[in-house]
């Protein structure tokens, strides 16, 4: 067993009596709750061996190390922010000791305190819209061109075009999705799109973002994207969350 | 403040009855990548209109029967073009939309 | 690996965070590592369980391409 350090996963606010019960987290080591100054860090102790700088590197490029820890995280932010107002933090933060945590507080006192105050009674809405599968494809023109060469280029050329315009389109219709749910949301956040291959998804993301939206216009939220998926039936839009606030409580860490 | 993507290595797993297809569907994406940027570029010179008559003609046939082959070669793995959209990581979207 | 992306059913209000269905792994990691997860351009080729050969992709391609952007 190496040296011991904290792992942050998240920081509240007057958090409720023994909302961590006998939770666990990241090698099934007891969360704690360090507080300072009316908030609360989420810690538990992790070996440096395994997220120490230099092990971490290594670690970082295994996937399956990388899931774990990234749902054991995820499993924590959910049952901190299902208490109260919660900035979750970015994967591996990690301090030396409390006391390492109490300085952390006090450097971000005061975004934190703002961030808080953002998602109290808010949540997440992760939204993608995708262009239908097979738009736009490998451009086949049919190799059997009768008029020659010159021909072919010539028909190719404007299967390009077509599918290029096609795609002007399609990216359109996702700005309208955006401007639209924006205006139901307290907050928007453009994320870039992500490899189908990774989201086994076919078609192209055309549009990928995360709104914060407070709890009581949540249905109308939803009713907002049914409507546009009325609007607009050549797309199709993903809805997913409640989520805690990821996209808007992330506070730059160096 | 934007920082290089978080980039997760690629692991083509491959065993002694499916490698010949697994690595034939990996060559045949190369190929289809570079014949697809054969295209686009043979567009973009016949736009910028310094090509004679003869060469736009050569280039068009050449890019024809290029576009044939690679149909054989995806028929005779019974591969389609979904199929070889592999691991190409940032480059994927070359091969893609 | 790929993971689906997730659809939440229309008109179910959730109250429980914690209730919902399991957040996509990529849109997971997106969020926690804070920059855009992409997959590598490199592949490692390995057969029966051993890894044989890397294939660097991303300096091949690079290599065909300037010889292409260059006219001659």
């Amino acid at each position: 067993m190496g040296e011991r350090a904290r792992y942050l996963y998240a920081i509240t606010r007057n958090p409720p009596e023994g909302f961590l019960d006998d939770a666990r987290g990241l090698g099934g080591n007891r969360l704690e709750a360090v507080h300072h100054r009316g908030l609360a860090a989420i810690v538990s102790d992790v070996d440096l061996d395994e997220f120490g700088e230099e092990a971490l590197k290594q670690n970082l490029e295994h996937l399956e190390w990388l899931e774990t820890v990234a749902r054991t995280h995820d499993d924590v932010i959910h049952r901190v922010a299902a208490a109260g107002p919660t900035a979750p933090l970015r994967l591996a933060t990690i301090c030396i000791d409390d006391d390492g945590v109490r300085r952390r507080l006090d450097d971000w006192y005061l975004a934190l305190g703002q961030v808080l105050d953002r998602v109290e009674g808010r949540r997440e809405w992760s939204v993608k819209v995708f262009a239908p599968a097979g738009v736009p494809e490998s451009v086949g023109v049919g190799v059997r061109v009768a008029g020659g060469g010159a021909d072919y280029l010539r028909q190719k050329k404007a299967a390009l075009d077509a599918r290029a315009a096609a795609e002007e389109v399609a990216g359109r219709v996702g700005e309208e999705v955006y401007a639209t749910l924006s205006g139901r949301a307290v907050a928007s956040r453009r994320l870039p799109a992500q490899d189908p291959r990774l989201t086994g998804h076919t078609g192209t993301m055309l549009l990928n973002c995360a709104f914060l939206v407070e709890v009581d216009e949540e249905l109308s939220f939803e009713a907002d994207t049914d409507a546009l998926r009325r609007d607009f039936p050549s797309v199709e839009i993903s809805c997913a969350g409640p989520w805690p606030p990821y996209s808007f409580a992330m506070l730059e860490q160096r | 403040m934007t920082e290089a993507p978080r980039l997760l290595p690629q692991r083509l797993e491959t065993d002694p009855e499916s490698v010949e297809r697994d690595l034939f569907r990996l060559v045949l994406t190369i190929i289809e990548l570079v014949r697809q940027l054969m295209e686009k570029q043979a567009l973009r010179r016949v736009d910028e209109g310094d090509l004679d008559e003869a060469q736009i003609d050569a280039l068009g046939v050449g890019l024809m029967h290029l576009e044939q082959a690679m149909e054989d070669l995806k028929a005779r793995y019974d591969l389609t073009t979904a199929d070889l959209n592999i691991d190409l990581g940032p480059l994927g979207s070359l091969l893609g939309p | 690996m790929t993971t689906a992306v997730e659809e939440r059913p229309v008109g179910q209000a959730s109250v429980d965070v914690a209730a919902g269905p399991q957040i996509a792994l990529v849109d997971l990691l997106d969020r926690l590592l804070g920059v855009g997860v992409v997959l590598a351009g490199d592949i490692v080729i390995s057969l029966a369980g051993v890894d044989l050969v890397q294939v660097r992709l991303h300096a091949l391609i690079t290599t065909i391409r300037s010889d292409m952007v260059t006219p001659r």
